[in-house]
């Protein structure tokens, strides 16, 4: 087996007395695509945020690439190689998408006013060919924000490509996303991963989109991890039928 | 083009001294086109979404180090001038990465405090900067052995500066530093996600700003020729943030429309003085009220700015 990209080690976050999450560990290899499920108020969130620089952790690490990252600052995190998405839309509303995406580019590339001083090449995804592989090829001087929902969610996605991740953190990509546009989603992780090599560690309420994207789950409940395992193994887990699924749940 | 036709018009208001010929009507030019990179300065703050109060302090700070750094170490005029004005780019580094981690109105009170602070060391600190009895005797300005000793000479330095400056802010904003400034200040979360470090860009913005304003005090300073702590303070806070809300925030030519507008102001009202703070007050309620975007908007349509 190949050395995980992400580690997640004992991690814990508290806010005062409360214990948002609580010795949450598990790996993410490269190539893979990693869900978070569990119900309102497991942590999920938090965990996401403490991973992707916006809390530090209480207690444990996060290391990417063999590489301690617990507590790095988003934009820090960001560097190393791990973008992310936004449960609600985070694009440029007022910019045309190809603006939008050449935005991404350069707040990835300059990311420092000195980077100004240094003209050292740094390769950029192609915007074209990002916009292209996303559909939005034909939508590319349109102003982002008078795309449909949908749209902007994935004019959001591109901004995160554009960055050049080998990571990418998606909190709810199926949020507000109609039925078709849920199945649309639901390609696009996956094209992410085997078109682009780029890996997934998603967080959702949707399950089918989960359990039918998903290489392996994470289940929390009230902060603590209760199951770990494929999709199969997690739905047949009795704690994670009671805590969350329910006893009458199928699955499609 | 109705931009071409603004260009055209400010170069005519430029030229129009020369033919007016009056020392009188040349001061007021002069003050204008010294105002022009102390509001663009503090405009670039505007458009990264911070309202600097210090930036009168950062003029002063140019002033006094300008004028001192020729009357105490001999210093030629022009690179005193550019020395000078480093000097609040220096403290604008010094201090804004404190200042910078701060937003919104929290950050408007602490630049009012540091600009208020500034002022009072101008006016205790007698041994340097003579206090409010002021600074006397500031040597002329020259350039290449040529002595700047009319007050048309000092119009045609503060032009050329002003022009200089503004050419400098409008490459910003339509470069890509304005690209990530401006994504900064629509998104920061997200355009810290994709790695853009906030608080340098933000302290890059506010050096760079220092500087203008620091040029601007010291041309201000060769100009008079007097330097006293009273133009430093609260009054210039009100003239730069009228400037920038009846030019227009929304384009690097707006606050330049503004200067234009508002410099003039009090030598109009010169018999109404003591309704001129008045005047401004319904000034700002009309412009806010009726044209958010300054008198810019009027010219220029809002998203694709001149």
């Amino acid at each position: 087996m190949t050395a995980p990209l992400l580690v997640v080690d004992s991690l814990t976050r508290r806010f005062g007395g409360l214990v948002a999450a609580s010795d949450v560990s598990f790996t993410v290899a490269p190539g893979e695509i990693f869900g978070i499920i569990g119900p309102n108020g497991a942590g999920k969130t938090t965990l996401f945020n403490v991973i992707a620089g916006h809390y530090r952790p209480t207690a444990g690490r996060v290391s990417f690439e063999g590489k301690d990252i617990s507590g790095h600052a988003a934009d820090e995190v960001g560097r190393r190689g791990i973008a992310r998405t936004f449960q609600a839309v985070h694009i440029f509303k007022n910019e045309t998408v190809r603006a939008n995406l050449h935005r991404a580019a350069v707040l990835a590339r300059r990311h420092n006013p000195l980077t100004w001083l240094s003209r050292r090449p740094h390769a950029t995804p192609d915007l074209e060919g990002t916009a292209a592989f996303l559909g939005l090829d034909m939508l590319l001087d349109n102003v982002a924000g008078s795309l449909a929902y949908g749209l902007q969610k994935t004019v959001g996605v591109g901004l995160a490509m554009m960055v050049g991740p080998k990571l990418m953190l998606m909190d709810e990509p199926a949020a507000g996303l109609n039925p078709s546009e849920k199945i649309a989603a639901a390609a696009l992780i996956r094209r992410l991963r085997d078109e682009r090599g780029i890996s997934v560690l998603l967080v959702e309420h949707d399950m089918p989109l989960v359990m039918g994207i998903c290489d392996r789950i994470l289940v929390l409940n009230q902060g603590m991890p209760i199951a770990l395992g494929t999709p199969a193994d997690v739905k047949s887990d009795k704690s994670v039928i009671d805590a969350y699924l329910g006893e009458d749940y199928e699955f499609a | 083009m109705k931009v071409r036709a603004v260009y055209a018009l400010i170069l005519l208001l430029a030229a129009l001294p020369w033919f007016i010929g009056s020392r009188y009507i040349f001061h007021i030019a002069t003050m204008i086109t010294i105002m022009i990179p102390l509001v663009l300065g503090m405009h670039l703050m505007v458009r990264i979404g911070q309202l600097s109060l210090a930036h009168p302090a950062f003029w002063g700070l140019g002033a006094y180090a300008s004028a001192l750094l020729t009357m105490r170490l001999g210093m030629p005029p022009l690179l005193s001038l550019l020395v000078g004005a480093a000097v609040p780019s220096l403290v604008a580094l010094a201090v804004g990465p404190i200042f910078l981690r701060i937003k919104g109105v929290f950050f408007v009170l602490l630049t009012f405090a540091f600009g208020e602070i500034v002022d009072l060391i101008f006016q205790e600190w007698t041994g340097l900067f003579g206090g409010n009895s002021g600074l006397y005797g500031i040597p002329k300005f020259s350039i290449l052995g040529l002595r700047l000793t009319q007050i048309p000479h000092y119009y045609v330095l503060g032009l050329i500066a002003a022009i200089l400056v503004y050419l400098l802010m409008r490459a910003i904003e339509r470069s890509d530093v304005g690209a990530i400034l401006e994504s900064l200040n629509e998104d920061e979360m997200l355009s810290r996600s994709m790695g853009a470090n906030a608080l340098a860009w933000r302290v890059a913005a506010f050096v760079v700003s220092a500087f203008a304003a620091g040029i601007s005090g010291g041309i201000y300073a060769f100009y008079i020729g007097f330097l006293s702590p009273d133009p430093f303070g609260f009054q210039t806070i009100v003239d730069l943030i009228v400037m920038v809300t009846v030019g227009g925030a929304g384009s690097v030519l707006g606050p330049v429309l503004g200067a234009i507008v508002t410099v003039p102001l009090p030598e109009l009202l010169r018999d109404a003085r003591e309704y001129q703070l008045m005047i401004y007050g319904v000034c700002l309620i009309g412009f806010m009220k009726f044209a958010k975007q300054g008198l810019i908007s009027f010219i220029v349509d809002k998203r694709r700015g001149a």
